[in-house]
């Protein structure tokens, strides 16, 4: 086993690779004292778990076209085995991002953006955490048993969705394009498009199947 | 006993930066300028002496005291800018407008429907005006955030007078610079340069509307828009154009930067209003800068606190409508 499968297939560096990022706000929040942060601190660690989050649903979409675009490489196969704990962080961050937003904005301007004067961009990101929630419960042994292989498959396609609604959302929460977007999300497009390429031209029919 | 019924818009005592320890660090500043330890100031802080330095001290002007509004740190004022010629975010402009752009000499042009066009130093109109004064004002951007900030500079309607508008004249457009040689944001073009303004002719000759020289006593850093902006406090700060080199009298209302960006999201009067959504997100409260991790958020007022002044302006508009 090579060395970057090895380290690919540690559960302790995954881990690790998660973990770090939400640690990250502490070095210009409480440490280093940066006056463009220290205005509003909160304000940077509720974009910085939202970015996170973002990054992170790109990251573990990709897992499966990678799988299929790369049948031999063990690589690709070793970042498969941690789709669940990839997506769980994922919601994880959303979690904290919500959060973050709950003490920065407070619960009044949430209820007047989804009730009293809807935002799309608002809804976009409840409706991204929405998903990611049923997600993160269903994704225990006992739903996939519960739920069985297919249905639990399909319900867990919603986290397509997901990524599209939190592309938006963070498309909208800015006053300008912020071309971030595309560095987050345009690789999966990218590697989307070529999986469905590939299935399609597939010659071989149980090859389809195993998609 | 007399009793003392606070103001609305007053914050507790306690609240408040104390006087002297503010007065004290402004005069340190001023000894600095008039060349007390100026070798030394002169290598540790360049810029602040480049910069426009007329007219320092301004005398406090006691109808905006910071007595009843607490001044934002200096720090987070000066390092959280929206200055988009030179980058979107809001650690930039710090950077980026302190790296080879130059603000002294500066030229500003009095220009349209006057009878006195005009062409000045900054120093020589700040001579010509009558020196500087300081006012304190709230400072709400339209991104849902506030400041307060200590002002040096002087009253808009000085300038227009100096301009002589002609009757016909109706509006004031104000243009910035257009350098993008020096300017990243201009060079990556992130929106439509040079950045323009307008007020309509009351708005400009309303005694709040101001042009600031200088924040803390000093003369304003690049990224505040050196060495002259307009201050707008009963309007979102993206009217508060920096660094002019234009003023226009005209007889259309002169269209803005933003409002043509994205005419759905940004008006031309840009009054601060909680009952009316930016059409993303609510205007109701704001994020007060400079109040730590879990501190600060209160409500947004009508027009930023400045009704009593300037609702008179306003009177029969639909202000959602002409938001």
């Amino acid at each position: 086993m090579s060395f970057p499968e090895k380290l690919l297939r540690s559960k302790v560096f995954i881990w690790t690779l998660l973990v770090l990022p939400g640690l990250w706000p502490v070095w210009p929040v409480f440490v280093s004292g940066n006056p463009s942060v220290g205005a509003d601190p909160l304000k940077y660690v509720l974009h910085h778990y939202g970015f996170v989050a973002c990054v992170l649903l790109a990251t573990v979409l990709a897992f499966t076209p990678l799988r299929v675009l790369f049948p031999k490489s063990k690589l690709a196969l070793a970042l498969n085995r941690h789709r669940r704990l990839v997506g769980v962080a994922g919601f994880a961050y959303a979690l904290l991002h919500l959060t973050a937003y709950l003490f920065h904005d407070g619960w009044a301007t949430l209820v007047h953006d989804v009730w009293a004067k809807p935002k799309t961009f608002i809804l976009a990101g409840l409706g991204a955490f929405t998903i990611l929630l049923v997600l993160a419960i269903t994704s225990v042994n006992a739903f996939v048993r519960w739920l069985g292989g297919k249905r639990w498959k399909n319900l867990h396609r919603l986290a397509y969705l997901a990524a599209a609604l939190a592309a938006y959302h963070q498309i909208y929460a800015r006053k300008l394009f912020p071309v971030q977007v595309l560095w987050i999300f345009g690789p999966l497009v990218v590697l989307e498009i070529l999986r469905v390429v590939r299935q399609r031209t597939a010659a071989n029919p149980e090859a389809r199947e195993k998609m | 006993m007399h009793l003392r019924f606070p103001k609305d818009w007053a914050l507790p005592a306690a609240a408040v930066t104390p006087e002297p320890l503010y007065r004290l660090a402004q005069r340190r500043e001023f000894l600095k300028t008039l060349g007390i330890g100026l070798a030394g100031a002169a290598l540790l802080r360049p810029s602040a002496l480049l910069a426009a330095t007329a007219g320092f001290p301004a005398k406090g002007n006691p109808l905006y005291p910071g007595t009843a509004l607490k001044p934002t740190a200096e720090e987070y004022v000066t390092s959280f800018n929206n200055f988009y010629e030179f980058g979107t975010d809001k650690s930039e402009p710090k950077d980026y407008a302190n790296k080879g752009w130059k603000t002294d000499p500066w030229t500003v042009e009095l220009a349209g429907l006057v009878n006195q066009p005009a062409k000045f130093d900054v120093n020589e109109l700040v001579k010509k005006i009558g020196g500087l004064e300081e006012r304190v004002y709230r400072h709400r951007c339209v991104e849902a955030w506030s400041m307060v900030i200590p002002w040096d500079g002087f009253p808009l309607a000085k300038l227009v007078a100096l301009a002589e508008p002609k009757p016909e004249a109706k509006y004031v457009r104000f243009v910035s610079f257009n350098d993008p040689a020096h300017a990243v944001g201009q060079k990556e073009g992130n929106l439509d340069y040079p950045y323009v303004e307008g007020l309509r002719l009351d708005e400009a000759t309303h005694e709040l509307a101001f042009i600031a020289t200088g924040i803390y006593g000093k003369a304003l850093p690049n990224q505040n828009g050196a060495p002259l902006r307009l201050v707008t406090p009963w309007k979102y700060g993206f009217k508060g154009i920096k660094s002019i080199v234009r003023i226009e009298f005209t007889a259309a209302q002169p269209k803005n930067t933003w409002s043509v960006m994205a005419p759905d999201e940004y008006g031309f009067y840009a009054n601060v209003n909680p009952k009316v959504d930016h059409p993303r997100w609510s205007q109701a409260s704001e994020r007060v800068i400079g109040a730590g991790l879990l501190g600060g958020r209160q409500a947004t007022l009508m027009f930023n606190g400045y009704e009593k002044q300037v609702a008179a302006l306003y009177k029969g508009m639909d202000l959602a409508k002409n938001f």
